[in-house]
């Protein structure tokens, strides 16, 4: 099947989005985006089983596996939140990021061909490359649910009240409380992450790493105010998707 | 025999002839065996609530409305004009009537739930008293079913149609559940105590109440179960506290954007909900620029109401619906004929 896991995955996620906007639309959000999110995360599963046979190793070899895992991390973060913090409706913001960077990694030569199996594999690499993603999955988490904030923010502060998307909307302070902690645990697996890669044998502290290790620290600096002085929902929305954007640009550019 | 309902309601009658028909939960028990023991009745429910007084009969023979209207008026003394003050539905008209009023569709404010328990109430005291027979449990069974069906199954209850109400949803769209949340209500009025206890019923659990003259306060805070602050004091209480209503009846504002300010460290920055239902309004509308807190006045949450109030008008045609299919499953001649 291979490829065709991917389409899949990425029709599954539109059909997340398109029905959960729907069901917005409707005024019934319920969990009409989670069902679909669950299947796409299946096939998400058995696509990256496919580059990981290839690869013989974790498969984040090129732009499209690395695409790949990220909206695979981005979409377990999501089921796992989406229940612990009943936010519904996060569903429908985190379909259309998962289909566009399913979307980039199904443009022709995002994947590799002609891979060569992997001979040997150095674990503290792997644990660095699959830690790193997967902790982008839960800042990009942390990131959707602050547009989430601003959405709500903005329809509160603006008293415009009505309409399907008010209705499945959680409130601010579920807002502010699942985009705080969805972060830490980004934050945390970063940590173990960036203490895998300063444990690669033979390996330097590069440039990719020292963006990471910033990003960290930016990161930690955000939370810290956060958690010890408090900042308003808003500041801290503000804070987790441009720091999101910032360190996301940066790895593309690297 | 024939289902026959007469009553009267606020839309009908003012308040002052909706008293006199009114009746206590002992003068009902009483009235429901007079009622039997008038003419050609077979069954009956009296019910009375503070909006309205019906009665449901089933009658035999030539006895009908007017009888009963003559009746019922010659049990309460009443001798004023009735024109227009009385409504009557008959057979099919009086079950689909009875089941508007379980589902709410008949009260004052459209789809309340209070009415529901009432009707629930009233039937049960006329089984005990065996008031009722095949007809009239046949009936109130299906008007309970009806009750529920409509509730469950159209948006008749959905929104906040009050002031009150209204204050109660947006606090829940900022806080979700309310429980364990703190409460500051300025000015001890009608509406603060609405809105007041409006929040208790839905988990808040610690309300302060501050006033110029101290002594209201503590009335309503003795009233409320809650806790009276005078009113020099009351800034320092707003490091704690999550949702604030002001309604006095000061000329000028109460709440400035300095009180605030003062206190937003100490909050570390949590979100602040500030409902201000005083005309002249009480809190500065410059309280609403700071980012934490969430500011509505008397306008905003009229205007939630009043949508509220439309949409779930816009529900009764499907309500409508409902009751007729469920009346059409209904096999009594006495509803029938």
């Amino acid at each position: 099947m291979g490829i065709g896991w991917v389409v899949i995955a990425t029709i599954l996620a539109a059909a997340g989005g398109v029905f959960g906007a729907l069901a917005v639309r409707s005024d019934q959000p319920g969990r009409a985006a989670f069902f679909w999110m669950v299947l796409a995360f299946g096939a998400q599963l058995m696509a990256l089983g496919w580059r990981g046979e290839i690869r013989g190793r974790c498969p984040l070899g090129d732009v499209g596996e690395v695409c790949l895992f990220l909206a695979w991390s981005l979409t377990l973060f999501y089921l796992v939140t989406g229940t612990t913090y009943r936010l519904s409706l996060l569903g429908v913001f985190t379909a259309p990021l998962v289909m566009i960077l399913q979307l980039v990694a199904l443009v022709p030569g995002a994947f590799e061909v002609g891979v060569e199996r992997a001979k040997s594999v150095d674990p503290w690499w792997e644990a660095h490359a699959a830690l790193s993603v997967l902790s982008y999955g839960a800042l990009a988490l942390a990131a959707v649910a602050g547009v989430m904030f601003f959405i709500l923010n903005y329809r509160l502060k603006s008293k415009k009240l009505g309409g399907g998307m008010m209705h499945g909307m959680p409130s601010i302070s579920r807002l502010v409380e699942a985009m705080a902690r969805i972060a830490l645990v980004g934050w945390v697996v970063l940590t173990i992450g960036i203490v895998a890669g300063l444990l690669i044998e033979g390996g330097s502290f590069g440039i990719h790493l020292m963006v990471a290790t910033i990003t960290w620290v930016l990161y930690a600096v955000l939370l810290g105010i956060y958690f010890v002085r408090g900042m308003p929902g808003r500041q801290l929305a503000i804070g987790l998707t441009s720091l999101f954007v910032l360190s996301l640009l940066v790895f593309a550019k690297l | 025999m024939k289902l026959v309902c007469l009553g009267l309601n606020h839309e009908t009658a003012p308040v002052e002839v909706r008293e006199r028909f009114a009746l206590t939960e002992t003068a009902l028990e009483r009235e429901t065996e007079m009622l039997l023991a008038a003419q050609d009745v077979e069954e009956g429910v009296v019910l009375s609530t503070c909006n309205r007084t019906e009665y449901y009969a089933v009658v035999n023979g030539g006895s009908g409305v007017a009888e009963l209207e003559n009746w019922i008026c010659e049990q309460r003394d009443f001798g004023g004009a009735r024109d227009g003050v009385f409504y009557h539905h008959v057979a099919r008209g009086a079950a689909e009537h009875l089941c508007r009023v379980a589902s709410g569709m008949n009260s004052m404010v459209l789809g309340e739930t209070e009415i529901f328990g009432q009707v629930k109430k009233a039937y049960k005291r006329s089984l005990e008293s065996g008031a009722t027979k095949g007809v009239l449990n046949k009936l109130f069974q299906r008007a309970f079913g009806v009750g529920k069906k409509v509730r469950t199954h159209t948006a008749i209850q959905e929104g906040a149609t009050s002031v009150a109400g209204a204050s109660v949803e947006l606090a829940e769209k900022v806080f979700g559940k309310l429980k364990g949340s703190s409460v500051m209500v300025i000015g001890a009025g009608e509406m603060s105590r609405k809105t007041a206890r409006a929040l208790q019923s839905r988990g808040a659990s610690s309300v302060m109440v501050t006033n110029r003259s101290f002594d209201k306060a503590v009335d309503l805070a003795e009233e409320i179960g809650g806790r009276a602050v005078p009113f020099q004091g009351w800034e320092e209480e707003l490091a704690h506290l999550d949702v604030v209503i002001a309604a006095t009846g000061a000329p000028h504002f109460v709440v400035k954007p300095a009180h605030i300010e003062a206190v937003r460290r100490k909050r570390k920055y949590r979100p602040l909900i500030m409902v201000d239902i005083a005309v002249p309004r009480d809190i500065d509308p410059a309280v609403g620029e700071i980012e934490e807190v969430y500011l509505y006045d008397i306008d905003t949450l009229q205007e939630m109401a009043d949508q509220a109030r439309k949409r779930r008008e816009q529900q009764l045609l499907l309500c409508e619906e409902i009751i007729r299919e469920e009346i059409d499953k209904v096999k009594l001649p006495a509803v029938n004929d």
